[in-house]
């Protein structure tokens, strides 16, 4: 199968932004698969399966992140990250 | 939970330093209130309101109000204090009991025990003894270590590890409470007391090795009597559903009693004790008011919403 990259943008849209919580839920997600995930944000590149990663990328309410994926179950993996941000993280 | 006057004797004779002066083959008779009473008031002769379940205490002051009877009334109160069936009567200040009590605890079958103990001292001791005798006690499964002061309660399924982590924690320095039977005890203050089998204690067993014994091989202060519990790690084997920040820990509830637990997956390789050592000094730092997860994480949101506002 060929290394194919996914990408796509979010909105950050529940109150505080990617504080502990939704890092730790995305991190959770991340980790269910093989496949290599990044979000990007002002440059600023992290790994989604790093939760100190994710806190220090400073992801404000209504900020827009670029999340890729790359791997044999990138798709899969994008759907569920970008459930996390559609559903506010299961915040507000 | 009812006891007998017998369990008390058993139990606090040496601590209480009693000595049984009449009617000792009574010592089985029930003890419905675990507490003492000061009969002063009933032997004036006021038995509307007494608390005949408990184990009487004669100290000075009955000792002082019985002399300036006369010997007829004196005898009456008595009389009338058995016929309310106490339990038994402890004499402090080795005081000599009078003839008529040591002949009334024949007749009405009630074991007198003295002290030479001073009567506040006395009530104090056996206080701490009694709620110890009638606390709610379990025995459970998991292997109990003392860090630094915090009780930390080690469970998982058999073969996980507990026992190898006890052994790596003993080995940096720490004390061992008991190894994989522990029994625990909630007290009235709300926190639950472990330790180990009395018959066990001290001892291990370690896979391919055996059984050994942690104080000829560690010394004394790898070993502890007793400790609060302060901590319940459960070691698992790994999930993927492990908790990433620490914001919200978990609580169980042990005999009633709300305690923090901690879920470790253990993956060959990983050194469990390193990390229940940090997770006993992260449990001290929280018990002193300091939460290095929640601090950082209301760091961030307060970072974060602030930047919302400025973008905005």
């Amino acid at each position: 199968m060929a290394e194919e990259t996914i990408v796509k943008d979010f909105k950050v849209m529940n109150e505080y932004g990617i504080h502990a919580r939704p890092a730790a839920l995305l991190v959770k997600a991340a980790g269910k698969y093989e496949c290599d995930i990044f979000i990007e944000k002002d440059g600023n590149k992290v790994s989604c399966k790093s939760i100190m990663g994710l806190m220090t990328i400073e992801g404000y309410p209504g900020s827009i992140m670029k999340v890729s994926a790359s791997g044999c179950d990138a798709a899969d993996a994008m759907n569920e990250i970008g459930e996390l941000f559609n559903s506010k993280f299961g915040e507000d | 939970m009812a006891i007998t006057v017998k369990t008390l004797w058993e139990e606090g004779a040496d601590i209480l330093s009693l000595s049984i002066i009449a009617g000792e083959q009574y010592l089985d008779r029930k003890l419905p209130e675990t507490t003492m009473n000061r009969p002063g008031l009933a032997l004036t002769g006021f038995f509307q309101y007494f608390a005949n379940q408990r184990l009487q205490i004669f100290g000075l002051a009955e000792f002082t109000y019985l002399k300036s009877l006369p010997q007829e009334e004196k005898m009456k109160r008595l009389v009338e204090l058995f016929e309310q069936q106490i339990p038994g009567i402890v004499i402090t200040r080795n005081r000599k009991a009078p003839r008529e009590i040591l002949d009334l605890a024949e007749e009405y079958k009630v074991p007198v025990m003295r002290t030479p103990m001073v009567t506040m001292n006395f009530v104090n001791e056996c206080t701490v003894i009694l709620e110890k005798l009638t606390a709610p006690q379990e025995r459970i499964q998991g292997t109990c270590m003392e860090l630094m002061g915090i009780g930390v309660l080690l469970r998982g399924a058999p073969g996980i590890g507990k026992s190898e982590t006890a052994l790596s924690l003993v080995e940096r320095g720490y004390s061992l409470v008991s190894d994989d039977v522990t029994e625990v005890r909630r007290t009235t203050r709300g926190r639950l007391v472990c330790w180990a089998n009395e018959v066990t204690r001290y001892h291990m067993e370690i896979r391919g090795l055996g059984i050994i014994h942690v104080p000829s091989l560690f010394g004394v202060a790898a070993i502890r009597r007793q400790t609060e519990l302060d901590l319940v790690i459960d070691l698992k084997p790994p999930t993927g559903d492990e908790d990433r920040t620490g914001v919200h820990p978990d609580v169980i509830e042990l005999m009633g009693v709300k305690v923090p637990c901690i879920t470790l997956p253990v993956r060959s390789g990983r050194d469990m004790a390193n990390i229940v050592e940090v997770a006993a000094l992260n449990q001290k730092l929280k018990e002193l008011g300091h939460d290095a997860a929640k601090e950082l994480d209301d760091k961030i949101i307060n970072r974060l919403t602030r930047g919302r506002v400025r973008n905005g």
